[in-house]
């Protein structure tokens, strides 16, 4: 018995030893933490394909202050409640940089963790405003915000010079967040909102919205939220003739609208970042991506690719690896990156971050709005 | 007049949900008129039912077959074909080894069932939407053109004759055939029925295999009706078949029927003229308030107590 548990002992500190010893040469691990299932999984499948070519062009230059990078991925499913789970897994791994999370009702609760962790998270997607508006020093986005989106979304429907207006959404963050700017810029501009409305994510028959869409006799619609709700919203507008233009945020503007609406997605309008992988001075890198059989395109990609490399620079502007010296060097300084210059403001936002207006079309194709 | 025409578009909107409603809540009811438990895996047989159908339709459409009875009759049958065996296979792994002990016994290995369901579709099929085609497209116009149009699509007429159909073809076959007549019986008492010579583990297959059939049916139908399908599909429409079988009275057939349609109808309205996002709090509200003045349902029988 007391062999055994000397044995044991022994065992444990050796093991403990080696851990130390792994971990002493270890590599700098940057947690990955999106949703690989789920019905959103196609947004990151961009992020997750943005991020990865992002560490193996930075480990085939030579890594960062002569050490890899190395992608710990986490599945969050955009369920609040399994981002704080992935969240912790990615604290016990000991990750000190997290790229992520995808939705904004995963990043709000995973960046308490996070902060409350000393890990730097740069999340390549998130546009709710509350996520930055909490004083963090370690929370970083490369995307713009809900609160610039809504506007350019409100604007560009005033242009249009509707008569009436009918505004929707799923009832979550993100989407609330940005019909409520949506609606606010439009009843600024002295256009008349009919029906502001919520409906439940993961519904399926919207015949009643879509009446009352029609009653309500309106020549927009805006939605905030992701696709898999307005691909049907769409399909079954048509279906009643409803004639309304529709239009919604980056979250319905990928391709899988088109499986589900079919020829109802067909001058459908969606705000958008610019197509950074149309920039001249992106070419090689979106070959790099083409040439792996990924698609740059998608509005996550090239942000997600960004925040990997402003993690990357930095940890060498900063000539440390502690992720509050590497929050602080990232608000010093200025980045060239595939989305642009970036510069930090206080609060963690980009400085400047434009969306276009896009028309989309039924083959899944967009082109600039007019 | 614009009123009118607005009120019967969402008495239609929500007698066609209520309807499939009513075809999934049938599978409940049987169920539990049979062996008094709660079948929660019901509403992934539905959704298994459209997943079937959806990919028999893509499958004749990369074969050629252009024309549309075969192919939904192909999908149907396939989709029955597939549910009902899989109806069968639940009760056999899931329920009949733990029949006859604690209620709760069977209740926690249903809604394990439930659970592996949905996750074997997800690895299988994947857990993105898929979109499903618009087969039976078109509606017939009712009012003025310049003004608010009622529309009755073709496929809201063929979700209500089908469900007409099959309700007809189950109040004959309980009331008439052999095994109807057993089903009776064995609702009623199944030690005794045991005793007479019915071969009850039959019998009770037999209802599993019906009420996968029509949630094969009303998984065809709201499939090709709401346009997409994904493996958390059947959860909610199952919740709410739950419900409609519970407001009718559970156990009792013709009050799955009402329940569904009261259902479907108090959730369009409450859309219609309140907002979207009370419907479900008006529809699970109903369901308390029935259960609080009739516990029973509202076509359900009192129980006896046997003495």
């Amino acid at each position: 018995m007391n062999i055994s548990a000397k044995k044991l002992a022994t065992a444990v500190s050796a093991s403990v030893a080696l851990m130390a010893a792994g971990h002493a040469t270890a590599d700098i691990k940057i947690g990955i933490a999106g949703p690989m299932t789920g019905p959103v999984a196609q947004y990151g499948d961009m992020q997750f394909s943005g991020a990865r070519m992002a560490i193996e062009r930075i480990n085939a230059a030579g890594g960062v202050m002569g050490e890899k990078l190395v992608a710990v991925e986490v599945d969050d499913v955009c369920d609040p409640k399994q981002a704080v789970t992935v969240a912790n897994r990615l604290v016990n791994e000991g990750v000190q940089y997290v790229i992520g999370h995808l939705c904004s009702s995963s990043t709000q609760p995973a960046s308490d963790i996070y902060e409350d962790e000393g890990i730097l998270m740069i999340t390549p997607a998130s546009t709710s405003p509350e996520i930055t508006e909490r004083g963090y020093e370690l929370v970083f986005r490369t995307i713009g915000l809900d609160s610039m989106q809504g506007p350019v979304a409100g604007n560009y429907i005033a242009s249009q010079k509707p008569e009436r207006v009918a505004v929707v959404h799923d009832k979550q963050q993100y989407g609330e967040g940005i019909a409520t700017a949506v609606r606010d810029t439009l009843k600024d501009a002295g256009i008349e909102v009919a029906m502001f409305e919520g409906i439940t994510a993961g519904d399926k028959d919207f015949s009643s919205l879509v009446t009352k869409i029609k009653q309500a006799d309106v020549d927009f619609v805006y939605y905030g939220g992701y696709h898999p709700e307005l691909g049907l919203i769409l399909r079954q507008a048509r279906q009643t003739d409803v004639t309304a233009k529709f239009m919604g945020p980056e979250g319905v503007g990928n391709k899988d609208i088109n499986t589900i609406a079919g020829e109802a997605a067909e001058g459908l309008l969606v705000t958008l970042p610019p197509s950074f992988d149309e920039k001249a001075e992106n070419q090689e890198l979106v070959k790099a991506f083409k040439d792996k059989g990924e698609d740059p395109s998608g509005p996550f990609v090239l942000p997600s690719y960004t925040a990997v490399q402003l993690v990357a620079e930095g940890i060498k502007q900063a000539d440390s690896t502690d992720p509050f010296d590497v929050a602080a060097a990232l608000r010093a300084n200025s980045f060239e990156t595939p989305i642009g210059t970036v510069q930090y403001d206080k609060a963690g936002d980009l400085k400047s971050f434009e969306f276009v207006v896009y028309e989309w079309h039924s083959d899944g194709s967009k082109t600039p709005a007019q | 007049m614009q009123d009118l025409l607005y009120f019967s578009q969402q008495l239609v909107n929500g007698l066609t949900i209520g309807s499939a409603y009513a075809l999934i809540a049938i599978g409940y009811t049987m169920v539990y008129g049979i062996i008094g438990m709660i079948n929660f895996a019901h509403g992934e047989i539905y959704m298994i039912g459209a997943y079937t159908a959806l990919i028999a339709i893509t499958g004749l459409a990369t074969l050629g077959v252009a024309w549309l009875p075969v192919i939904l009759l192909v999908a149907l049958i396939c989709a029955v074909i597939v549910s009902s065996s899989m109806g069968w296979a639940v009760e056999r792994v899931a329920y009949r080894p733990v029949r006859g002990r604690h209620r709760l016994i069977p209740l926690i290995s249903a809604i394990g069932m439930s659970i592996f369901l949905q996750n074997y579709v997800h690895l299988a099929q994947g857990s993105r939407n898929i979109g499903f085609p618009a087969l039976i497209d078109g509606s017939f116009r009712f009012g003025a053109p310049e003004s608010f149009q009622l529309s009755l699509s073709y496929m809201q007429i063929t979700i209500f004759i089908t469900t007409l159909i099959c309700m007809t073809l189950l109040s004959l076959f309980i009331s008439r055939s052999r095994i109807g007549r057993a089903c009776r019986a064995v609702s009623q008492d199944l030690g005794m029925a045991n005793l007479l010579g019915i071969d009850t583990n039959r019998i009770i297959s037999a209802t599993f295999v019906i009420g996968a059939s029509l949630a094969a049916v009303a998984g065809l139908l709201l499939g090709m009706y709401y346009g997409s399908v994904d493996p958390l599909f059947g959860f909610i429409a199952g919740l709410k078949a739950f419900t409609a079988a519970v407001l009718g009275g559970i156990g009792s057939i013709p009050g799955a029927m009402l329940g569904g349609l009261i259902l479907g109808v108090s959730e369009s309205m409450t859309s219609g003229y309140l907002s979207g996002e009370y419907k479900d709090v008006v529809s699970f509200s109903l369901l308390i308030l029935i259960l609080l003045f009739k516990p029973t349902g509202l076509l359900g029988k009192p129980e006896v107590e046997k003495i």
